[in-house]
Formats: structure tokens, C-alpha cells, sequence
């Protein structure tokens, strides 16, 4: 039986010695194909990874404790709570710049009041404390935080790098921290931060204390959102776009496979006719399709792990300036990441090969399958199609309606099966709608024979387009999509950027001399005004909306800022309750703006009051206005600074300078630079906060537009490989027009518009696919998953260039079989025919 | 007293008892014995080693100053055991401990070479034990903290320390004080201990506030205040004051109890105290009925011919001290009891043919393991006669290294 069998798939796998072509084809697809998916997952494993060593640092997980007047706590404090009994640990952090530029963050401990088992028990490795504590101390790190210090793993052990701030304490690896994280001993973080006496904060065991020690404030664990939590939208629209690679891959494999089968058919009957069973041949080519499917795992795997690679500095990078979560730049995966890449292929595969088998299952040994046989078997599938398509529809519409009534925010997963559903409509259709469009011009085309022949033959070749066609229809559709919605988040966020970003400086003064800072800027003749911001954190207790009061617990961060003359005019708000004036009257006499995130995540509207908790209980507040906040993944609540400071004992965060009309920014700066000897960073200017603020951004669609252009280049190998499948049998079909006289080129050219026009037709569809892709993303996918509503722009450059490369995918798909057309001899031509 | 000092360790926790463990028992002589200086420099410092001063039986202590911390020694204790009664007649024990050890980062770093006392900078580490049992019950807790010898605030204002005059051993909230504030007058005649754990009522809470009261003198171990610890000649500066007289309250799973009783204060500093092959040791502290006093130890290893290496200090009720050496004393055990998955001997024998003393020493509850950072075995015990069986005192036992 095995021998068998073994002979069987021999027998089988002899095609593809034979079209080594269709072997690379189906590895090529399945490669691709399973690489994307397997990059993205990676990438997802990789910053979940990181996130959970974030969270199993001491700086989450334990309740902190600040001074309420925003100055630093210094050692003394430290001293006197513990000699008061109170169990606090002191937490020095600061930043450090690595030599290629890279910020580190540095944390200093004192691993002897530090809580219990939070931290360092599961950060630290068996080394000495001594060690720790004792110079010339150490230097914890992870492991893929060296090459920030350009060291390998060999080179860091014992190593003392030196940067800007001065020489480490020598390295020492542990890989449970964060990336990009160095923990030291307080005494040797102190030194290297220059920071004498002052430390960040006090930490203590969560629910260790009641309430607050006086004139400090308590923030609970608790209310400290994680980023793992913050980021999953981010990781699920990752996600969703892999799956769409993975789709349209799994396309490629299905066009390949469907092909060696129509191939080996008759090798197929034969089979069965010298007494293989159909179970055997089943078994045989199911079996092909695990080793196929294997091989084209494993270098999916590879390739992924390779792009992973590639595109996770930019992931990195996004994910820390847009929710501040670290993730490190070289891959760390899981088991079951290799696991579930394998399965996820295979799977796929199968799914794919499923038609495949069914059909060589119910192979009959006599029949003769010639193209008009298939043709009318083909007119069958076509009604299928539709009709599969129109329940898709119909699925789709019940579930648009269940969206429509879900409060905003909700449903992401439901808002991508819409899309999906919408993309599947899109592709089942297209088939049914090309062969009617084929048939109308076929009838118009009666007196062109050349034309009507073109057309004819088309049909005939839809079968075996299709597939492929249907795969760059989703391509473009969703290329176009999230291409539209990129563009128009650019123009909003850019345009929303100018109009919040009024004054010309923003200073960041050190806490213990913001208030020198301030009434020395006070006085400079260069200053027309000041506007002070604030930060604080608190939870949000509950809302009161037509007299019924819903309680909540949802943490939410407070901005504080001065509703002065060059503020209130531009800043943007999207609802108010009583017009724009009368919203900042209010905001002035201790009222709220919300931030469109917690608007739509809580049902607030403008009215409402919210009660949020304070040092000392609880404060009430009328929402006067909601705002955009784009790029915020945390709700907030925005008061007059002044209010914000006196109810909520929030401490100055940065001061915002407009200048007197002519009067000289950089010169106000080296005054304040000298005056108060400030950092570099201290003082920025608008331009410079915006260059920054775009920066993100671009970088935050990188990776969306590369997986977007990947997906395209899958697409237009699905169809390359359609089209060189079917080469040889077009061969033969062009020798009688050749033999009728039509010259080689004029085929060529029919050849051309054929598939040009083809697609055409597919990015015809795909534009009103592609906008209604695009209303999906920014009025469901983005509002469940960030919270906020983009107006849907449209943008004729990105239509035109979605039809250009539709067409221009297709002629360089049908070049490599034209190119070889043109290289065969006529005579060959005529030779296969009577062969 | 003797050190806490354990050689093999049980499970390590967390990263942070591993580390102290290492560094008590680097101290405890597992680590080779440093080579002695011999520069020309050096030369006059014949009893340094590693730039620690090297305890010996030609420094002679002087009070109130040795009450206070010596960190020129790699460590150091303030240990007070204390068997008391509460208003029902049932009794109560219960230990407060301060450790000091000099924290450099490696055996051969010497004093001179202490880093900057910057902010933060440390070169004591220091470690503090509380435990209160009554019956089955047994509470325990510890803490750390940091200092440098060389910042003069910190001698008085840091999260910890030991000043002599007047006297006061803290860390954080746990003190251990002088009343006695007059100038000349002694310091030790009473002290006041203060250390709770865990906040308000809670079941967890545990601690106490003790008024102690000196009715006898200071006590020297060994010779003039050396003490030998292992027959090459290792030891360490150890004086008692055994006669404290102790009251207050005791809280224990939120209960509290007014307790009265006697109370054992131990002084000791070393900078090498064990020779490389002591396991461990068991020492025990008897207050007699009759006004008399017993320090006994034995350290495991280290003796003559690599046996048991045994002292102790015979006190009369003036405070009048006998030393006792290895002939003049045995002790054996002769029963051990399952305690933290480990045989520990909780009933002893102990002889003093000298002084005819032969007593059956014994745990009434085995349960008084002290699950911290570096565990050991430490409890109150009753003294009976061997053969009559009739109660001659009680004390305690410390047991390290099962």
C-alpha cells in the first residue's frame, strides 16, 4: 500500500518535472503568500512580547505617588515617609541618547524597598545584589537593547559603554526587560541623570496605602492603562490587512493548482484506468498538497521573518511615539508562532486545493473535457457565482444594519467582516459581470471579426482568468481604500495640526522652576502671550446625560490649557452645545471639552456632566464641547489650566509663547537658554512640533502602504501566473488566426487589449469597490478602533492611478507570454497544431 | 550572640535574597580567607584583612561608643529575644533584629576604596527581622535599607543606623532607643522598641511597643569581649546585656496583648567570623529561675580535629561572667521535629558539669521557622532538669544551617 502510494505520487509530482514553471508558481504563491501573513504575525508576536515585558516591570503594576505641586520628590521625602512607616520606594527615570541616536530609557531602583515580587525578583537574574547595589554597579539590560549601544552579545558582557551622560556601569543581560530599557541602582542612575537628590516618584505595593500621604498624590495602578491594551486596534488593522495578503495569495495557489489538475487530467484517467481508486488518487494528490503546502510554509515563514524584520524599526517606532509602548526592533517569536505560521499555510492550502480534490474525486474516467464542454459547465459556476454573491450581499446589508445600530465605537471585528464581505460581493460578481459585459460587446462587435473573435476568446479564457482577476480586483479595491483613507487622515490631521498648534515656541520647563520660567517670560517685551498647559490623570466616575447617571470606572488623562485670544479662534472642536463662543465662555468658568475618543467610546455628548475623581473624592463638570484628538489612543478630558491646576491639583506641563508681532523667537530662546540654562529639548518651535508630529505619521502608514503594495505585487503575480499557465494552450488557439492570415503582431496586439481591457474593466470596478472600502475604514473600522471620524475624501490621482495600474499590471502580466508568442516561429506554431 | 549566618540556603524567592544570602555568607566564610596585606604600607595593620578591621582579642570595648555601629567590621547585629507573658499567663516570644553588613562589591574592595557618598551612593546594607509567636501562631517580617558610613547626615537622618550615645538602632519606623537622655548617665538603662508592620487593624498587623530596663550589667563573652569562634582563632566582639526587664504591647494577627518578661540583648561585629568550614550553628540564650544566666553555642565544624566547635558564658545574677570552653559544655540533640520541610532539633541536652547543671532544653511549639530572606530556625524554649524533670528557666534558640 505505502510502496503504493509512494509510486502514485511519483507518478503524480512527474507533471511537474515536466512544468517546472507551475511548481515555481505554486511555491512562489504559497510563499508569498504565507510570508505576509507570517511577517505581520511576527511582527504582532514580537510587540505583544515586548508589551508583556512592559508590564512586568516595576514601573506598571505599582501605585505611585507624586507631589501635588508638581515639583520633584527628592530623597528627603523618601526618608521621612519611611521613617513615618510608610512602605515606598524610590523610582528615578530619565532618558539617555545612545551614540547612533537611539533613546533609551533609564530606570533607577532601590532593589531593597522595591515591592515584593513585581519587579525585580522577574527582571533579575541570580547575580549578587552586592553587585546591584555596590560600585562599580551594573547595568540591566534585554538583550535587544544592545545594538542601540552598538554591542553584540558576545562584546556586552562586563561591557562599560560610553555615552553623552557618561560610561555605564558594566552590562549585564536580562532578557525579561523591556527593549530599550537600562535599570540600574538608584546611586548610579542618579549620577549618570545628574539628578542629585530628586527622584521621579515613589511607587508602592498596589493597595499598600489608603489614601495618599499629605500634599502628594496617589495614582493607583490600576488606572495606569497598558500598552498592550492601547495598541490592540493597531495589531488587529495589522492583522486584517495580512489576512487580505494571505487571500489573495492563497488566489495564486488556488489559479496554480486548478491548472496542474486540468493539466494531468488525462494522466488522471489513465491512473484510474490501470486500477488506482479514487480514494488512492485522492489520498495521492492530497498528499502532493501537504508537501507542496509544507515547503511553501516554511519559506513563507522565512520570507516573513524577513519582512517582519525589515518593517518592525518602523512598527517600533510607531507604536512608541503614538501610544509611547516599547517595542523592541529585533523579532522575538514563540513557539507557537512557528506552529501557527505552518498551520495558517496548510490550512490555507487546503482550503485552496479542496476544489481541486472534490473534482479529481468525482473524475470520470470517460469523459473527453473539451473547452466547449467546460465552457457550458462554466456558464453553471457563473449563476453560482452570483448567487453566492448576492447572499454575501445580503449578509453584508443585515450586518450593516446591526453596525448602524450599535453605538459608535463598537463592533471592529463586525466592521472587518463588512469589508471582507463587501471585497468577497465585489470579487464573486465579477466574473458573472465580465462575461455580460464580454457577451453585450460581442453582439456590437459583428461586423469587427477580429474584434468579435477577441471577445469570443476572452470568454473562453475568463475560466481560468477569473480567479486571477478577481484577486486584483481585491487588490486594487483595497489598495484604493486605504489609500484614500491614508490621504484624507493626512489632509484632516494636517489641517488639524495648524489649527492647534497657535503659538510660535512651546517651552517644557523643568517643575521646580516653571514658575521662574514663567514671570520671566512674563516680563520680556517679546511675549504677547503665555498659555500654560497641564496634565493630570483620573478616572472617570460617571456621566449624568438627561438626568440619568450611568457609573463608570474608565481611566481618562486631563489636558489643561489657556483659552487666551490666539487659541480660541482656530482651535477645532467638531460638536458644541450651544455654539463656539459660548463653548469656550464655558470652558473658562470651569466647564469641559471631551476628546472624540471618550465621546464615542462613552455615548457623552455636549450637556452632559461627568464626575471624575479627584485627590479629595470627586468633581463634577458640564461637557461643553467635543474636540478631535487624533493620534490620542486614551480618552480626554480638557479644562482651563487654571481650573485644572486648582480642582485637580495637576502640575504645569509646558508653556506655549506667541510672539509680539516682529519680534525674535530665536533670540527670546538663547535669553531663556542662558537665563535658566534649559535643556536642548526645552524650547521647540511650531514648525519644529509639526515636522515631528508628520513625522509620526508618515511613519504610521509605512507599513500599511507597504503591506498595501505587496498585496498588489501578489495580485499581479496571480495573474502572471494565470496567464503563463494557460501559454501553451493559447498556442494553439492563435495558429488557425495566424493561418488565416492575421500577422503575428496584430495577434500580439488583440492579444494585449484583451487583458488590458480585461483590466479595465476589473479597476472600473474596483473604484466604486475601493471608495466604498474607504467609507468602511473611516466611518466603522477607525472609529471602532481609534475613535475618531474622518470626513471620507476622494481623491482623483488615487482613482486614475488605481485603473493605471490595473491595466499596467495586466500588460506586464501578458508581456512574458506575448514576448514568447512573438519568439515562436509560425511554423511551431502550426507543428503543435497538428501535433 | 551569633551570627546569622547561613551556608546552604534553602530555595531563593527572588533575586534579592539570593543576592543578601551571598553576601551573608561571604560573610559566614564560605569565601576563601583573604590574603593579609603585606605592603610596607600595610605592615603596621597586622590585623586587617581585605582592609576590614579583623576582630581580636587584644581590642578592648569601650561604651558607650561600641554600642553604636562599626563600619570598619564587614557585619554587625543588635539582637534582642524576649520571653514574655501576656494578662493571661500565656506566654509570648518575640526577636527584633538589626543586621549591618559593609557593602562593597567584592571581597578584595577595602574600606578606603568606598565609593563617593553621592546621592543614593551605599556602602552598608542593612536588614532588620521582627517575629512574634504565641502558642502555633508565629508572625514575621524584614526589611532593607542602605546607607553610607562616609555621609554624615545619614548617620542620624538615614533610612538606617546605630548612633551610641544616646543610643538609637533604626530602620524606617522600627527603632530601638535610649530613654535615658541625660550626659553621662548609661544609655542602655533603658530603651523603648517600636516596630509594627502592616497598616491599621488588619488581621496582618503585627508588631510591638516595649519599654526595656536593665536590672544588671553589660555581660563580655569570651575574653574580655572576644569571642572565638572556631579553634584557628576566628571570632568576633560579642557583649550581652541579658537582664532586661520588658514591658508593653504586643500585637499579633490584629490582636493586641500587654506582655511583661525578660528580654536578651546581643552585641556582636566581625569582619570574619566563621572559618570556611562551619555549617552553621545553634545557640542558646536561658534565663534561669534562679537569677542566673547561660549563653551556649555550638558551631558545626571549625573545632579541633574538624569536630564541633563549643562556648558559652556562665552569668551569675550580679552579671559576674565565666567563660565556658568546648570541654566545659555539651550538647546533644536528641530530637528533631518536620519544620519548612526540613529535620530541625528541637530538643536538646545540655550539660555544665561544672556548675552541675544537665537540662532537657525544648521548643514547645516547632513552628517558629523565620521564612526570610536568609532563614533560619528561631524560638522560645523551656529549660527542665534532666532528671527531675522540674522547670529551671526559659530562653531561646537560634538554629542556622538545617
Amino acid at each position: 500500500m505505502a510502496t503504493q502510494l509512494v509510486t502514485l505520487l511519483t507518478t503524480l509530482l512527474s507533471h511537474y518535472r515536466r512544468h517546472p514553471g507551475q511548481l515555481a508558481m505554486l511555491l512562489l504563491g504559497l510563499w508569498v503568500a504565507s510570508a505576509l501573513w507570517s511577517g505581520v504575525q511576527a511582527i504582532n508576536a514580537s510587540a505583544k512580547e515586548s508589551y508583556a515585558r512592559a508590564e512586568a516591570l516595576f514601573t506598571t503594576g505599582l501605585d505611585r505617588l507624586e507631589r501635588l505641586d508638581g515639583k520633584p520628590l527628592t530623597r528627603d521625602d523618601f526618608l521621612t515617609l519611611r521613617r513615618q512607616g510608610v512602605p515606598v520606594s524610590p523610582l528615578l527615570e530619565g532618558e539617555l541618547t545612545a551614540s547612533d541616536g537611539t533613546r533609551l530609557t533609564l530606570i533607577g531602583i532601590d532593589p531593597l524597598t522595591l515591592p515584593g515580587d513585581s519587579a525585580f525578583a522577574t527582571a533579575g537574574s541570580t547575580q549578587e545584589l552586592t553587585g546591584f547595589l555596590a560600585p562599580p554597579w551594573q547595568t540591566r539590560l534585554a538583550p535587544d537593547t544592545l545594538p542601540a549601544l552598538g554591542l553584540d552579545a558576545e562584546a556586552a558582557r562586563g561591557a562599560s559603554p560610553r555615552l553623552a551622560a557618561g560610561r555605564l556601569p558594566p552590562l549585564t543581560l536580562a532578557p525579561a526587560l523591556p527593549p530599550q530599557t537600562l535599570v540600574m541602582d538608584i546611586a548610579a542612575a542618579a549620577a549618570l541623570l545628574d539628578a542629585g537628590e530628586r527622584i521621579s516618584r515613589l511607587v508602592t505595593a498596589p493597595g499598600a496605602l489608603a489614601e495618599a500621604p499629605p500634599g502628594l498624590a496617589l495614582t493607583r495602578a490600576t488606572t495606569l492603562v497598558s500598552p498592550g491594551q492601547l495598541t490592540q486596534s493597531f495589531h488587529l488593522n495589522l492583522t486584517a490587512l495580512a489576512l487580505l495578503a494571505l487571500i489573495v495569495g492563497l488566489f495564486i495557489v488556488q489559479a496554480a493548482l486548478g491548472l496542474a489538475l486540468e493539466q494531468r487530467l488525462a494522466m488522471l484517467r489513465t491512473l484510474r484506468a490501470i486500477g488506482v481508486s479514487g480514494r488512492a488518487l485522492v489520498a495521492g494528490l492530497a498528499l502532493e498538497l501537504v508537501l507542496l503546502g509544507s515547503i511553501g510554509a516554511l519559506a513563507g515563514i522565512a520570507g516573513g521573518v524577513w519582512l517582519a524584520r525589515a518593517l518592525l524599526p518602523d512598527v517600533a517606532a510607531t507604536l512608541g511615539s503614538l501610544y509611547g509602548a516599547g517595542v523592541g526592533v529585533e523579532l522575538r517569536l514563540p513557539w507557537h508562532y512557528w506552529v501557527g505560521g505552518l498551520a495558517v499555510t496548510l490550512g490555507g492550502l487546503l482550503l485552496a486545493g479542496a476544489g481541486v480534490l472534490w473534482r479529481a474525486a468525482r473524475l470520470s474516467v470517460l469523459d473527453l473535457g473539451r473547452a466547449q464542454a467546460w465552457r457550458s459547465g462554466y456558464q453553471r459556476q457563473l449563476g453560482r457565482m452570483s448567487l453566492a454573491g448576492a447572499a454575501v450581499a445580503a449578509l453584508g446589508l443585515a450586518l450593516w444594519a446591526w453596525l448602524s445600530r450599535q453605538p459608535a465605537g463598537e463592533g471592529l471585528a463586525a466592521g472587518f467582516v463588512l469589508m471582507a464581505a463587501l471585497l468577497l460581493v465585489g470579487a464573486l460578481w465579477l466574473p458573472p459581470l465580465l462575461a455580460a459585459a464580454l457577451a453585450g460587446l460581442g453582439r456590437l462587435a459583428r461586423r469587427r471579426p477580429l474584434a468579435q473573435w477577441a471577445l469570443a476568446d476572452l470568454e473562453l479564457q475568463l475560466p481560468r482568468l477569473s480567479l486571477a482577476l478577481m484577486a486584483l480586483l481585491i487588490a486594487l479595491s483595497a489598495s484604493l481604500g486605504v489609500n484614500s483613507m491614508v490621504g484624507g487622515f493626512r489632509l484632516t490631521f494636517l489641517d488639524w495640526l495648524d489649527q492647534r498648534l497657535v503659538a510660535d515656541l512651546y517651552l517644557d520647563p523643568p517643575a521646580e522652576r516653571f514658575a521662574a520660567v514663567h514671570t520671566w517670560l512674563g516680563e520680556r517685551p517679546e511675549v504677547a502671550e503665555l498659555m500654560v498647559t497641564r496634565h493630570g490623570e483620573s478616572t472617570l466616575l460617571a456621566v449624568d446625560a438627561a438626568g440619568a447617571s450611568r457609573p463608570l470606572a474608565r481611566p481618562v488623562s486631563l489636558f489643561g490649557l489657556t483659552p487666551g485670544e490666539r487659541l480660541t479662534p482656530t482651535w477645532p472642536l467638531l460638536e458644541t452645545d450651544a455654539g463656539r463662543e459660548e463653548a469656550w465662555r464655558a470652558l473658562g468658568e470651569g466647564g469641559a471639552f471631551i476628546n472624540e475618543q471618550l465621546a464615542v467610546a462613552e455615548g457623552i455628548a455636549p450637556g452632559d456632566r461627568l464626575t471624575l475623581a479627584t485627590p479629595g473624592g470627586g468633581e463634577a463638570l458640564a461637557v461643553a464641547a467635543i474636540y478631535p484628538d487624533y493620534g490620542n489612543p486614551r480618552g480626554e478630558v480638557l479644562m482651563a489650566a487654571t481650573e485644572l491646576g486648582r480642582r485637580f491639583s495637576a502640575p504645569p506641563d509646558s508653556i506655549g509663547i506667541v510672539l509680539a508681532p516682529g519680534a525674535d523667537g530665536e533670540a527670546l530662546g538663547a535669553a531663556l537658554g542662558s537665563e535658566f540654562a534649559l535643556g536642548r529639548d526645552a524650547l521647540r518651535d511650531q514648525g519644529e512640533v509639526k515636522r515631528i508630529a508628520t513625522g509620526i505619521f508618515e511613519r504610521t502608514f509605512t507599513i500599511t502602504r507597504a503591506l498595501n503594495a505587496l498585496t498588489l505585487a501578489v495580485a499581479a503575480l496571480a495573474l502572471l501566473a494565470s496567464l503563463l499557465a494557460q501559454a501553451r494552450e493559447r498556442r494553439r488557439r492563435l495558429a488557425p488566426m495566424w493561418a488565416l492570415g492575421v500577422p503575428r503582431g496584430r495577434l500580439l496586439g488583440v492579444q494585449l487589449a484583451q487583458l488590458g481591457g480585461a483590466a479595465l474593466a476589473v479597476g472600473l470596478v474596483a473604484v466604486p469597490l475601493g471608495i466604498a472600502i474607504t467609507w468602511g475604514l473611516v466611518a466603522v473600522i477607525n472609529v471602532a478602533a481609534f475613535g475618531w471620524r474622518l470626513p471620507l475624501h476622494l481623491f482623483p490621482g488615487e482613482i486614475a492611478l488605481t485603473l493605471g495600474t490595473a491595466v499596467a499590471v495586466a500588460l506586464a502580466a501578458a508581456a512574458l507570454p506575448a514576448l514568447r508568442l512573438w519568439r515562436t516561429p509560425p511554423r511551431a506554431l502550426l507543428a503543435e497544431e497538428t501535433g | 550572640m551569633m551570627p546569622r549566618v547561613i551556608k546552604h540556603a534553602v530555595p531563593l524567592r527572588a533575586l534579592l535574597p539570593a543576592a543578601l544570602l551571598g553576601a551573608f555568607v561571604a560573610l559566614a566564610g564560605c569565601d576563601e580567607t583573604p590574603p593579609e596585606r603585606s605592603g610596607a604600607g600595610f605592615a603596621g595593620l597586622g590585623e586587617s584583612t581585605a582592609g576590614f578591621v579583623q576582630a581580636g582579642p587584644d581590642t578592648t570595648l569601650s561604651f558607650p561608643e561600641d554600642h553604636g555601629a562599626h563600619p570598619d567590621y564587614r557585619i554587625e547585629w543588635w539582637y534582642l529575644t524576649a520571653n514574655l507573658k501576656d494578662e493571661q499567663g500565656e506566654p509570648l516570644g518575640l526577636q527584633w533584629t538589626l543586621f549591618r553588613q559593609a557593602l562593597l562589591s567584592s571581597e578584595t574592595t577595602p574600606p578606603e576604596e568606598r565609593p563617593e557618598p553621592t546621592p543614593w551612593a551605599a556602602d552598608q546594607l542593612w536588614m532588620a527581622h521582627m517575629a512574634v509567636s504565641r502558642g502555633a501562631q508565629h508572625g514575621v517580617a524584614e526589611r532593607f535599607a542602605r546607607s553610607h558610613s562616609a555621609a554624615p547626615s545619614q548617620q542620624t537622618d538615614g533610612q538606617a543606623g546605630a548612633v551610641a550615645s544616646p543610643f538609637r538602632a533604626w530602620l524606617d519606623d522600627w527603632v530601638l532607643e535610649s530613654e535615658v537622655t541625660e550626659p553621662g548617665a548609661d544609655t542602655f538603662e533603658r530603651l523603648t522598641l517600636t516596630a509594627f508592620e502592616g497598616d491599621g487593624e488588619g488581621k496582618a498587623r503585627l508588631g510591638y511597643q516595649l519599654t526595656l530596663t536593665a536590672e544588671g550589667p553589660l555581660v563580655l563573652h569570651g575574653r574580655d569581649g572576644f569571642s572565638q569562634k572556631a579553634a584557628d582563632g576566628q571570632g568576633s566582639h560579642y557583649y550581652s546585656q541579658p537582664f532586661w526587664r520588658i514591658e508593653g504591647e504586643v500585637t499579633l494577627a490584629g490582636e493586641t496583648h500587654t506582655v511583661s518578661g525578660r528580654g536578651w540583648l546581643d552585641r556582636e561585629w566581625s569582619s570574619q567570623l566563621l572559618s570556611p568550614d562551619q555549617a552553621g550553628w545553634d545557640w542558646f540564650s536561658l534565663h534561669l529561675d534562679d537569677g542566673r544566666r547561660l549563653m551556649a553555642f555550638r558551631l558545626r565544624g571549625g573545632g579541633d580535629d574538624g569536630g564541633d566547635y563549643r562556648s558559652g558564658s556562665w552569668i551569675a545574677p550580679d552579671g559576674t561572667t565565666r567563660p565556658l570552653a568546648s570541654q566545659e559544655l555539651t550538647m546533644a540533640p536528641l530530637a528533631t521535629s518536620p519544620v519548612a520541610g526540613r529535620e530541625v532539633p528541637t530538643r536538646w541536652r545540655l550539660e555544665v558539669p561544672g556548675e552541675n547543671l544537665d537540662m532537657i532544653v525544648e521548643a514547645p511549639h516547632a513552628e517558629r521557622w523565620m521564612d526570610t530572606t536568609v532563614p533560619y530556625w528561631e524560638g522560645e524554649v523551656v529549660a527542665r532538669d534532666h532528671d527531675g524533670g522540674e522547670r529551671l528557666g526559659v530562653g531561646y534558640l537560634e538554629m542556622t544551617g538545617y
